[in-house]
């Protein structure tokens, strides 16, 4: 018994052998897995940037100009998590910046050769006004701006389209006088109404502005001599749009954040106009894309040196550039030859081509991206919906029940139908029966958002299950009906991990080729869709082209290019997406 | 602090306070059920209770587990339709009005019914937001910041709470947040609040501040409260009603009366601890 054995030496032993076996099996096989899949991507590397060609004082140059540094600030950093997090956030803010500076910068200076007044203006008023009115309406609640957006989104696309309107009817020149007369007093009586609590003044804000727009229409003709477009555009766009940025950074933080998020983007933006029209770059343009991408940079530096901490992550950027720019300078005084990496600005920017060297990605990126974006939307929404009726509307017994019961069962088991079937599914609803063209990014998009469905419901489900009912009753018992209680308690508190379940089946819907290929998807298409009917194709659809070229460069290299392209683009998708749940969590 | 008085009478069993504090004088009458009978599928819970509960007084409902006591409290505002096997026959009556009527909406009844549960289920919300909620639900159109200041200085929290508003109610303590939950019921200004052991998942200081808190509450409320702890009852109620396995009211009385001299042996031997 154990009392004899604890007379001689403690109470004897208890194997564990099984469970110290199982964890270091489980270890030994996950690191297998990381290791296999690193050692790929290095070669998926090696090959993009064509660094098997270069040669050893190319590398050992980049090596201590680019690689130590990064090294040794990672080392850094491994032991201050704040600065870790503002490193990684900064960096990923910065590629999220350029990025849309890029893609302003390609999508309004060289795709449309002239850009248009009202396409502008729902791009750099409306839609900041929109998401300002939900951040307000929500209270900065993110779980809450989900909902918020649906009816301001609704609000904010009147008031746009309104606007857009005014410009389709008449030219700048009137705009300027309607901003001028009608819209700027309008806004300053509102705003000091607001200010000292008058009544009379926001009530003779809307008379005003309707006869300042009425009388710039007739006064159009009257006025010979105008200001010029740049003078107009700094006016009427890009001074709301800093006291805009100001006051809302007034409202959340301190007084200097807000005269930075203004100021900052405002003398930035006017300085570039000016210069832009030295360059040849149409002015107004490139100050849009200064002021779109100068506010949030302003906000996240001033926040970030407002709270202090981790501060010199923000270095890690800089880091990098200067690290690059010092190692091109020593290779060219050097002269060692630089190799030709296939994943180059002309790969991302660039449409296919016959040669490997000119082979670009960028038409199948906009067509993910696109598709991405409505599928995104269109699971979420229509997801969302059918795990809520599920969840919270149908009875648990009786005929409703059983007939719940059946949905569910059914639900559950198209998850696990091949995406082949939903392409045919596609084919035949989307693309013939309701016409919506075959291969068009709309009909791919209703394709995944249908195959990837199930998956969002059910995880919809779970994250709605998993609310306590303690607060379900205590909503009830206030006298909420049933669409306030799941609208107020249950989504707020579910909406982590709907979002976390939307993320998933998101991951999957991007990398899907069969049920593309079922609905005619291009394998390669010359230039990026410009609409949602216009014939688009995915990166994985135009990589897996690559892979059959007889050329041995696109099966090499364009294929690592693409490849790596597809990974960023995915884990940078992922990654926002995760922030905002982050955020949801936090929230509440 | 307040509560060594409170927590002294913990241990006493003396009655006293709550009745004799407020004059015993005829009533107007809140809530009255008459022959009501519940069932949870076949099992009977309440069985023919009739009782009359007066206007702004606090009334206990005590007994043994499973007796169907909450299930009574549960019946008055209707919450028991959330249960699908739960089957209501008889009246209850508020207001005068039979609240199982068919032309009665649930849910407006509810708006004027505040409820506290067991266990504090405060929103993951604000505080500032946790107390609005019954006024955003209920579409309030007056000035929100001013009722929430009534109601959580009502609910004996705003000087622990007044300078963090805008953060959780999860943050609180359980007492604090049972006591939002009491300024939650109370913000929509309702005529009746029930209480489901509002104090049993609380330890002792904080159980005796939610008592007090019962106490000011009668003033404007009538207050219906289900306890296990005798003493509570004594302490803090004008009538007590009893109840005993299967679902029947055994008595019902003015408390001190149910407490000093009950007129049935079950009931003094519940109260006395031989059983129960």
């Amino acid at each position: 018994m154990a009392t004899d054995n604890a007379t001689d030496g403690g109470f004897g032993e208890v194997s564990r052998v099984r469970g110290i076996v199982f964890e270091y099996l489980s270890l030994g096989a996950s690191v297998a897995g990381l290791v296999a899949l690193g050692v790929l991507l290095v070669y998926v590397a090696i090959d993009a940037f064509d660094l098997a060609d270069a040669s050893p004082e190319w590398l050992l140059t980049y090596f201590l100009t680019l690689v130590v540094p990064f090294l040794a600030f990672c080392l850094y950093s491994a032991g201050d998590r704040a600065v870790t997090r503002r490193a990684l956030g900064v960096l990923g803010g910065g590629l999220v910046a350029v990025a849309a500076l890029f893609t302003a910068v390609e999508a309004f200076v060289v795709e449309i050769p002239r850009l248009s007044w009202q396409l502008t203006y729902l791009f750099v008023v409306a839609a900041p006004v929109t998401a300002y009115l939900a951040y307000v309406g929500s209270r900065g609640r993110v779980g809450a701006v989900g909902f918020g957006l649906v009816g301001r989104l609704v609000g904010g696309a009147a008031i746009g389209l309104a606007v857009g309107t005014l410009f389709l009817v008449f030219d700048e020149l009137v705009w300027f006088l309607a901003y001028t007369l009608g819209v700027f007093p309008a806004a300053v009586l509102y705003a000091y109404g607001r200010w000292r609590s008058a009544g009379r003044a926001m009530t003779a804000a809307a008379p005003v502005g309707l006869v300042g727009i009425v009388a710039a229409v007739f006064l159009r003709g009257v006025i010979a001599t105008y200001p010029s477009d740049l003078l107009i555009y700094i006016w009427t766009l890009a001074v709301p749009i800093a006291v805009v940025g100001a006051v809302v950074v007034d409202g959340r933080g301190s007084r200097i954040a807000a005269a930075a998020a203004g100021g900052v983007p405002l003398a930035v933006a006017t300085a570039g106009g000016f210069l832009a029209g030295g360059f040849g770059v149409p002015g107004p343009t490139a100050l849009i894309v200064l002021i779109a991408v100068g506010v949030p940079t302003a906000v996240y530096v001033h926040r970030a040196i407002d709270e202090g901490d981790g501060l010199i992550g923000l270095g890690l950027p800089f880091l990098l550039v200067v690290g690059a720019l010092v190692g091109a300078l020593v290779v060219e005084a050097w002269g060692v030859p630089a190799p030709d990496p296939w994943l180059d600005v002309g790969f991302v920017t660039g449409s296919p081509s016959r040669t490997a060297a000119d082979a670009g990605l960028y038409p199948a990126i906009v067509g993910s991206v696109i598709i991405i974006a409505l599928v995104a939307v269109l699971s979420f929404v229509l997801g969302v919906g059918t795990s809520i009726f599920l969840e919270e509307y149908t009875a648990e017994s009786g005929l409703i029940g059983s007939l719940t019961r059946l949905l569910q069962v059914n639900i559950a088991n198209l998850a696990a139908i091949p995406s082949v079937v939903y392409g045919l599914l596609g084919l035949g609803l989307f693309a013939n029966l309701l016409g919506l063209g075959f291969g068009t990014a709309v009909t791919a998009s209703l394709t995944l958002s249908l195959l990837i469905l199930p998956i969002t419901i059910i995880s919809a489900q779970e994250a709605i299950r998993s609310v306590p009912e303690d607060l379900r009753r205590g909503s009830d018992a206030m006298g909420a009906t049933r669409w306030q209680t799941t609208k107020n308690v249950v989504l707020p508190e579910a909406l982590p991990g709907i979002l976390t379940g939307t993320i998933l089946a998101l991951g999957r819907a991007i990398g899907e080729t069969a049920p593309l290929i079922m609905i005619g998807a291009a394998t390669t298409v010359f230039s990026a869709p410009d609409s949602l009917f216009s014939k688009f194709s995915a990166m994985p659809m135009q990589i897996y082209a690559w892979a059959g070229f007889p050329q041995a460069e696109f099966r090499y290299g364009v294929v690592a290019a693409g490849v790596i392209t597809l990974l960023v683009i995915l884990v940078g998708m992922n990654g926002t997406a995760i922030l905002l749940r982050n955020r949801a969590e936090r929230g509440n | 602090m307040s509560n060594t008085e409170t927590s002294d009478s913990l241990i006493t069993t003396d009655v006293e306070t709550g009745a004799n504090e407020r004059s015993a004088t005829t009533d107007a009458t809140a809530v009255a059920a008459r022959d009501l009978d519940v069932y949870y599928g076949d099992e009977q819970a309440i069985d023919g209770v009739s009782m009359e509960i007066p206007e702004n007084r606090v009334t206990a409902l005590i007994g043994p587990s499973g007796c169907g006591k909450s299930t009574f409290l549960r019946c008055i505002n209707r919450m028991n339709d959330m249960i699908e096997i739960c089957r209501v026959e008889g009246d209850v009556e508020f207001g005068g009005k039979n609240v199982y009527d068919a032309d009665v909406d649930p849910v407006a009844l509810r708006r004027k019914i505040g409820m506290v549960f067991q266990k504090p289920n405060p929103f993951p919300k604000s505080i500032r937001d946790n107390v609005a909620y019954g006024l955003k639900i209920q579409g309030f159109d007056g000035d929100v910041d001013e009722r929430v200041e009534e109601s959580l200085k009502g609910a004996a929290l705003w000087d622990e709470v007044k300078d963090q508003l805008g953060s959780s109610g999860l943050e609180l303590s359980g007492g604090q947040q049972q006591r939002l939950c009491i300024a939650r019921a109370i913000a929509p200004d309702p005529e009746v609040i029930l209480m489901d052991e509002p104090t049993s998942a609380l330890d002792p200081v904080a159980a005796s501040k939610i008592e007090d808190l019962i106490d000011d509450l009668a003033e404007e409320y009538t207050v219906i409260i289900v306890t296990h702890n005798m003493q509570q009852a004594a302490r803090i109620s004008d009538r007590t009603a009893v109840f005993l396995t299967g679902g029947r009211l055994v008595e019902y009385d003015d408390t001190t009366k149910i407490f000093e001299d009950p007129e049935e042996q079950r009931v003094e031997d519940y109260i006395t601890g031989k059983f129960g």
